[in-house]
């Protein structure tokens, strides 16, 4: 059986982490430039501050379920980049790019989400600034 | 003799017709809510339009884009990213007292089981650090005594007075007011006076020391002999440019700059969702991510 629990290394710089993020536990606690791709079943979604919390259940390897936390920003940061409070319903099946903690709990932040309806939003922080230096008048 | 309603409603009717009507147009507004616009045309010299004449109300955003303003990695125009040219200028005291605090933040960011940041506590970020954490939708109010400025973050909002009183005078136990001792206070006290019709210079002093207030998020200090310099300059009706400058003996050895942020006027009917840091929150975060992401050890 196909794992759906699908761990993707790269080491690379460059990817979609945005330069602007900003957290209630800063950036220490993650490990910087891993992604982990989930595959599982949702089990709850909290829209909330300081950060939303996305519960979902994901097979490993074994076939056993484990349940992993993504988290993203708060509710006003991520809104413009599509997440709303009904993105995420119990039971719904997603894929959810995360990077990982570095503890090796299964727990990380949401670099992107495809949602049950296919749509895919991306990471849940700021974000990028149209441009990296706009000239100060 | 006049009718004042009718002369009132001709003039509205007349004021309407002068409203640039075109310039928020494009913002959806799906039941009437209007959600932020960060999808803004550039100004360029076909739109802009003059700046209004001693006005800085509106509602404010960087025109950057909804991060622009987070300033999560330290001051925007000294990010803590160790480099040479963003060192500080810190006093013996100054650089003591920053090693003392542990931020979640910067250069020396450390875990959050780590870490003493009193945002954290959901302790008010007080003036200046209000300025270099999570500016995004920014309201300024003002009428002939004063302008009022609602942050974003936590919901607060701050007074600068435009009246013409004095700035207080910072003695030890607080400021002086009349020969009076005054409290300090998260905000300080503040003034405020048009350098030309198109820039707004304020002082502050009288903030919190250097225990219950850190400078941003990652961990540099400032104390309660601070004095905020902060000018507000109407480039055109839709771009405002903030900048700060600090000035601290205490813990710097010179006053130093700590923005220069370009703010883009939005729509003033847009609705600001709330941010606000609620302990009751930040304890089940903590709870359920936080600890645990935050701690030591395989699961």
């Amino acid at each position: 059986m196909r794992s759906r629990l699908v761990i993707v290394l790269v080491i690379a710089v460059g990817l979609l982490i945005p330069s602007r993020l900003v957290a209630h536990h800063g950036s220490a606690a993650f490990d910087t430039g891993k992604r982990v791709t989930l595959k599982g079943t949702v089990k709850e979604w909290v829209y909330s501050n300081p950060h939303c919390l996305l519960s979902l259940d994901v097979a490993g390897e074994d076939g056993k379920l484990v349940q992993w936390i993504a988290e993203g920003q708060a509710p006003n940061v991520i809104f413009p980049v599509g997440y709303r409070k009904d993105s995420f319903k119990a039971g719904d099946q997603v894929t959810v790019t995360v990077e990982p903690v570095k503890n090796g709990r299964p727990m990380g932040r949401i670099l992107q989400a495809v949602l049950a309806d296919g749509k895919t939003l991306g990471a849940a922080s700021s974000p990028p600034s149209a441009t990296s230096a706009a000239p100060q008048p | 003799m006049l009718n004042p309603i009718s002369v009132l409603t001709v003039g509205l009717f007349v004021a309407a017709l002068g409203l640039p009507v075109d310039t928020f147009a494009q913002n959806s507004s799906p039941g009437g809510w209007l959600t932020p616009d960060w999808d803004k045309r550039p100004i360029t010299d076909a739109n802009r339009k003059p700046a209004p004449r001693r006005s800085l109300a509106g509602t404010w955003g960087p025109a950057e884009g909804p991060g622009a303003g987070t300033q999560a990695g330290g001051v925007q125009l000294k990010p803590n990213n160790g480099r040479p040219e963003n060192q500080l200028p810190y006093t013996p005291a100054g650089l003591e007292l920053y090693r003392s605090h542990k931020a979640l933040e910067g250069i020396d960011a450390v875990l959050p089981a780590q870490d003493n940041d009193p945002r954290n506590r959901c302790e008010p970020l007080g003036v200046p650090r209000s300025n270099h954490y999570n500016i995004r939708l920014t309201q300024i109010f003002q009428d002939e005594y004063k302008v009022v400025m609602l942050y974003h973050y936590d919901n607060r909002w701050r007074v600068i007075w435009t009246d013409g009183r004095e700035l207080p005078k910072v003695v030890e136990a607080g400021v002086e007011i009349a020969g009076e001792v005054r409290e300090r206070r998260f905000s300080g006290y503040s003034v405020g006076r048009w350098i030309d019709d198109y820039t707004f210079e304020v002082q502050t002093v009288g903030t919190m020391p250097e225990d219950r207030v850190w400078l941003d998020s990652t961990g540099r200090p400032i104390s309660d002999q601070a004095r905020v310099t902060e000018t507000f300059r109407r480039v055109d009706n839709d771009t405002l440019v903030w900048s700060e400058t600090i000035s601290d003996p205490k813990l710097y050895a010179r006053p130093w700059d700590t923005m220069k942020l370009q703010l883009r006027l939005h729509d003033p009917r847009t609705d600001i969702m709330e941010y606000y840091c609620s302990p009751s929150e930040q304890e089940n975060y903590n709870k359920l991510f936080g600890n645990a992401a935050g701690g030591k050890g395989a699961p």
